[in-house]
């Protein structure tokens, strides 16, 4: 069962890579008109309509990973720290503290997209910093299952 | 809730949480003196589990603890409790600071916590 929710919870993760990578590239790098290539059109989208799946989705991750955790206390990171294999659980310690920290950044976040159109470099940050924590978990995630997965 | 409370509370409790937090995870070990998780949690105890209040080590018999459900909920707390000042302070004036700490303080607090991992990676 465990195997089941961590698969689920590496599907949620792809599909909020897909959907931060979407709304950064909105803000960062917009389609410029006339631009209608492959590249253009990935970046030619209202970054704002983004927000709520986003949020969604990275609460569901978050609850799943949290959910499965335990398993990873018990059966994954023991062996780990007995291979000597420490980078491993400094990859997944990271992973936990910035998914934490994010967590509770996501109302403040709602917030600067949805109820106010000030603060522009707030809400540039505050998509960064979604960016990159999603993306860094995903991989260190990805690294973390080829050490040592459920099995 | 209108946008001006909302513009102040909000950011606050993400500012409160992640101030807690970086600490609380880098000081918490078995013999600190403050308890900076809420709970802890022994996952290879019976089928579910055993819930303890505030920080206990671990031990050969209850195994290894976890903390991190501890910290998150210490630091929703003090979250709150920032969100709660935040509501009281003259709006206007706090509401343009809260829109700068709270992306500031957030990757402050990643820097604060990466340094403290390198360990993990001999550096």
């Amino acid at each position: 069962m465990a195997t089941f929710f961590l698969i689920i919870h590496g599907i949620c993760a792809l599909l909020l890579v897909g959907a931060v990578t979407h709304q950064a590239l909105g803000v960062f790098w917009p389609r410029r008109p006339g631009q209608t290539d492959f590249i253009a059109n990935a970046r030619g989208i209202r970054p704002q309509v983004y927000v709520i799946p986003i949020m969604i989705l990275f609460v569901v991750t978050f609850i799943l990973g949290a959910g499965i955790y335990p398993i990873y206390r018990v059966y994954v990171r023991p062996p780990l720290e007995d291979l000597r294999v420490l980078y491993g659980i400094g990859l997944f310690e990271i992973k936990e503290n910035f998914a934490a920290i994010v967590l509770a950044l996501l109302p403040a976040y709602w917030y600067f997209w949805k109820k106010t159109s000030e603060y522009p470099t707030t809400r540039a940050a505050l998509t960064a910093i979604v960016a990159v924590t999603v993306w860094y978990n995903f991989i260190a995630g990805h690294i973390l299952n080829n050490l040592r997965g459920f099995g | 809730m209108n946008s001006s409370l909302i513009a102040r509370v909000l950011p606050a409790f993400g500012i409160g949480f992640a101030l807690y937090y970086a600490p609380a995870y880098s000081f918490t070990g078995g013999n600190s003196t403050f308890s900076w998780p809420l709970f802890t949690y022994f996952p290879s105890v019976g089928d579910y589990g055993e819930w303890h209040m505030w920080l206990v080590p671990g031990s050969d018999t209850l195994g290894p603890p976890m903390w991190w459900y501890g910290w998150i909920a210490t630091a929703t707390l003090v979250g709150l409790v920032f969100a709660a000042i935040a509501a009281l302070l003259p709006a206007k004036a706090v509401e343009k600071i809260l829109a700068s700490l709270v992306w500031v303080v957030p990757i402050l607090a990643f820097v604060f916590l990466a340094n403290w991992e390198r360990a993990w990676f001999n550096l």
